[in-house]
């Protein structure tokens, strides 16, 4: 049970966590498949304050809260982002990033 | 730490293997049907063995509970675990028996249908759910895995989605459960708020009504009785399962009766001392539902869909349950009686679905008219075993539904106001009509021109029933006078539940209340409540089982009100009207009306202005979102590294 007591354990976790949805986001070509690695990276950045908070804080709420805030503000962002997808999915008939060119200066 | 604790492990297993089964078939072996019904049955019988052996070791024990802080702060505290406790155990054995006799039956039922994998990974997400719900700890948790069945009631309903139908009725479901969710969970908030915990055992502590002033508690309670209302189809929200029928038929047995359905009224158990504390609440219950009891046996009597009649069947009987545990807080009596009837309620109730179901399977038509002049009666063994559950649901001793309805009946019989015993007994006598009016027109068919004049039937047309192709599925290779014996199994099992359950009584009132109370016998109730049961089959006989019967019913030598049933009471006509007039009318218009000009008129103007000076910046813009993308994190990078090394 020793490795569930370390703050490397966690730190680990979110940095593996992080490093697939960076890679995802930069990857891949399908704007769903984006944003779900846009939530691996909200949840890396979780899972690091609630690490932290455990370990380090002095107060045990701060981490928790904002925590509770990242869920939130990843809900939002969900929504949001699903809606311009679907806005995409309209115009250009594909979801593929390098169909979205409209913006090309 | 919990290999050395064997039901710490025991409870861990039952949550999560069927949590890994549904994981597995949904990610891996959809497409393999074999593999996924291994997967399901072995995930569903670990927790059925683990169950019963949970239920003779634990069961006369002091409750065990396993807490773990999930949310910790100074004035809330959110724990997660397990709650090990003569209630919950009972609730865990129904659960994981028709859990598992619903998984051994769908073998043959769905046999060759193209979503069979799919299907075994949705009943393993309702068995991780209900499971959960059962034994959680915590009210957030047990909320938790309420929505979960919910999800899983969605996906089941819907599971025939290319058929239209279904998908509006799994939508319904969801949609009108989760409004009465919402009352349920904004009265988990009021209790998180005013009294700071949801732990099951402190709520049912007497503290709270010390802690929280009486009002408060009114209000808590019916809040989360919303909740009840929406999960145990209590008028008005008793609208979704009626149409929840759509699913197939294990489903309807599974979820829809016995034990998903039941979760409303074991809540009310589960925190009976809490509901309990407030007398207004408890009387808002007994009205409801006593609403709900007549309202369904009602519409129950003119249905000629057999899943109908058993579904408005299921929403009268979760009323008699509501019933018997409002009555008895009232009347400062047990939780016995109510629970007690979920248990014998759950048995019957799943045996006749799944009867229903192989007489579906049988003919392709959910008429069960149809089914009696195509000869249903032929299949012997469903057509015993459907006998003897609707004389259990009847009240007809010595099966189980009869100790049951007599305990209910006893407890409405404590009420100082005996309008309340009257309306039960009225609900009893309507129940045992209408299931008898099924039993003797299948038992004794006339020929198809008698039935012309039945409201609502239509002749020689047959219902769609599985929505899917029945050629694709013959009727297995073992056949027993054409019923398979994967379906016939349950069907003797869970006849044998209903026999012998009734004289458990006494020894599941020991396990749950910890002594058994000597029952006086009141014989007047007693004769009474068996010449409602008797009266009820005699009239179902006179109007459909005799020789000559008229074929009609009772009910149709009043127009007005035979319409008003078939109509269901107007009930969906008034939701309709309700979403049209309000939601639609006032709410989305507005919002809209907001939307449109406040919301868009302040993002235009911002819009309009950002463009002018965005023009001035479009030449950066290559229209390569992911190069810009990693060309800031490879700067980021840099940064990064420059300043670890300058360190």
């Amino acid at each position: 049970m020793l490795l569930f007591n370390q703050l490397q354990t966690y730190l680990f976790l979110a940095l593996v966590l992080f490093a697939i949805g960076l890679y995802g986001v930069l990857a891949r070509r399908s704007l769903i498949a984006i944003l779900i690695s846009v939530e691996l990276i909200l949840n890396a950045a979780s899972i690091n304050f609630m690490a932290f908070n455990r370990f380090l804080a002095p107060h045990p709420a701060v981490g928790q809260v904002i925590t509770l805030f990242i869920m939130a503000v990843a809900a939002a962002e969900a929504a949001i982002a699903l809606s311009i997808i679907v806005a995409v999915y309209r115009k250009q008939k594909s979801i593929n990033v390098e169909h979205v060119t409209e913006l090309r200066g | 730490m919990c290999v050395s604790d064997p039901i710490l492990l025991g409870c861990l297993l039952t949550v999560f293997l069927p949590l890994s089964a549904f994981a597995l078939i949904m990610i891996f072996t959809r497409d393999n049907h074999k593999l996924s019904l291994a997967i399901s049955l072995v995930a569903s019988t670990i927790p059925l063995i683990i169950a019963w052996t949970f239920f003779f070791k634990l069961g006369g024990r002091e409750p065990i509970i396993y807490n773990f802080d999930w949310l910790v702060s100074d004035i809330v505290k959110v724990p997660f675990g397990f709650l090990l406790d003569p209630t919950s155990l009972v609730m865990l054995v129904i659960v994981a028996t028709i859990s598992w006799l619903v998984q051994v039956y769908s073998i043959g039922y769905m046999e060759g249908d193209p979503g069979f994998g799919r299907y075994y990974a949705d009943l393993s997400l309702f068995a991780l759910a209900m499971l959960t719900l059962v034994i959680s700890s915590g009210l957030l948790q047990l909320y938790i895995a309420w929505e979960l069945v919910g999800l899983a009631s969605y996906l089941l309903i819907g599971f025939w989605y290319e058929k239209f139908s279904a998908s509006e009725a799994g939508k319904k479901a969801f949609v009108v459960t989760r409004f009465g969710d919402i009352g349920f969970f904004m009265g988990l908030v009021f209790l998180t708020i005013f009294y700071g915990s949801l732990d099951i055992a402190t709520v049912n502590s007497a503290a709270v009504a010390k802690s929280m002033p009486p009002w408060l508690i009114t209000s808590a309670g019916l809040l989360i009785f919303c909740g009840v209302m929406g999960k145990s189809a209590q008028f008005p929200l008793h609208v979704w399962l009626p149409d929840a029928m759509e699913g197939p038929t294990p489903v309807s047995a599974l979820l829809h009766s016995a034990t998903m359905v039941a979760a409303g009224v074991y809540l009310m158990t589960r925190i009976f001392p809490f509901f309990a504390a407030s007398a207004t609440t408890m009387s808002v219950i007994l009205v409801i539902s006593t609403i709900t009891l007549i309202l369904s046996s009602t519409i129950g009597m003119v249905a000629t869909d057999i899943k109908q009649v058993w579904a408005y069947s299921t929403v009268s009987q979760l009323g008699f349950m509501a019933m018997g545990l409002a009555a008895a807080a009232l009347a400062s009596g047990t939780l016995f009686a109510g629970y007690y009837h979920l248990t014998t309620h759950a048995g019957f109730k799943a045996l006749l679905f799944l009867c229903s179901g192989v007489f579906i399977h049988h003919f392709g038509t959910n008429n069960f008219f149809n089914i009696a002049t195509q000869g249903g009666r032929k299949l012997i063994i469903p057509m015993v075993t459907i006998t003897i559950a609707a004389l259990a649901l009847a009240g007809i001793f010595p099966l189980s539904g009869f100790f049951s309805k007599e305990l209910v009946l006893t407890a409405l019989a404590q009420l100082d106001n005996k309008l309340w015993l009257v309306l039960g007994l009225f609900g009893a006598f309507l129940t045992a009509y209408y299931a008898f009016r099924v039993i003797f027109v299948m038992l004794f068919p006339k020929e198809p021109e008698a039935y012309a004049k039945v409201p609502g039937h239509i002749v020689h047309v047959e219902a769609e029933a599985h929505g899917h192709d029945d050629d694709a599925h013959g009727h297995g290779h073992d056949e027993h006078h054409g019923v398979p014996w994967v379906m016939a199994f349950p069907l003797i099992v869970l006849a044998g539940f209903t026999l012998i359950l009734g004289f458990c009584q006494g020894y599941l009132e020991k396990l749950l209340l910890g002594e058994s109370h000597p029952h006086a016998i009141n014989y007047f109730l007693l004769a009474s409540a068996v010449t409602c049961a008797v009266g009820g089959i005699a009239l179902a006989w006179f109007d459909w089982g005799r020789k000559g019967a008229k074929c009609v019913g009772f009910i149709s030598k009043f127009p007005a009100l035979q319409t008003f049933f078939i109509q269901k009471w107007y009930m969906d006509h008034f939701w309709r009207w309700f979403l049209n007039r309000c939601i639609y009318g006032f709410f989305s218009k507005w919002f809209t009306y907001n939307d449109r000009r406040v919301v868009d008129g302040g993002v235009d103007a911002v819009a309009f202005s950002t463009v002018g000076s965005g023009r001035l910046l479009s030449f950066i813009q290559t229209a390569f979102l992911q190069y810009n993308l990693l060309f800031m994190v490879l700067v980021l990078a840099g940064v990064g590294i420059y300043l670890m090394m300058g360190r």
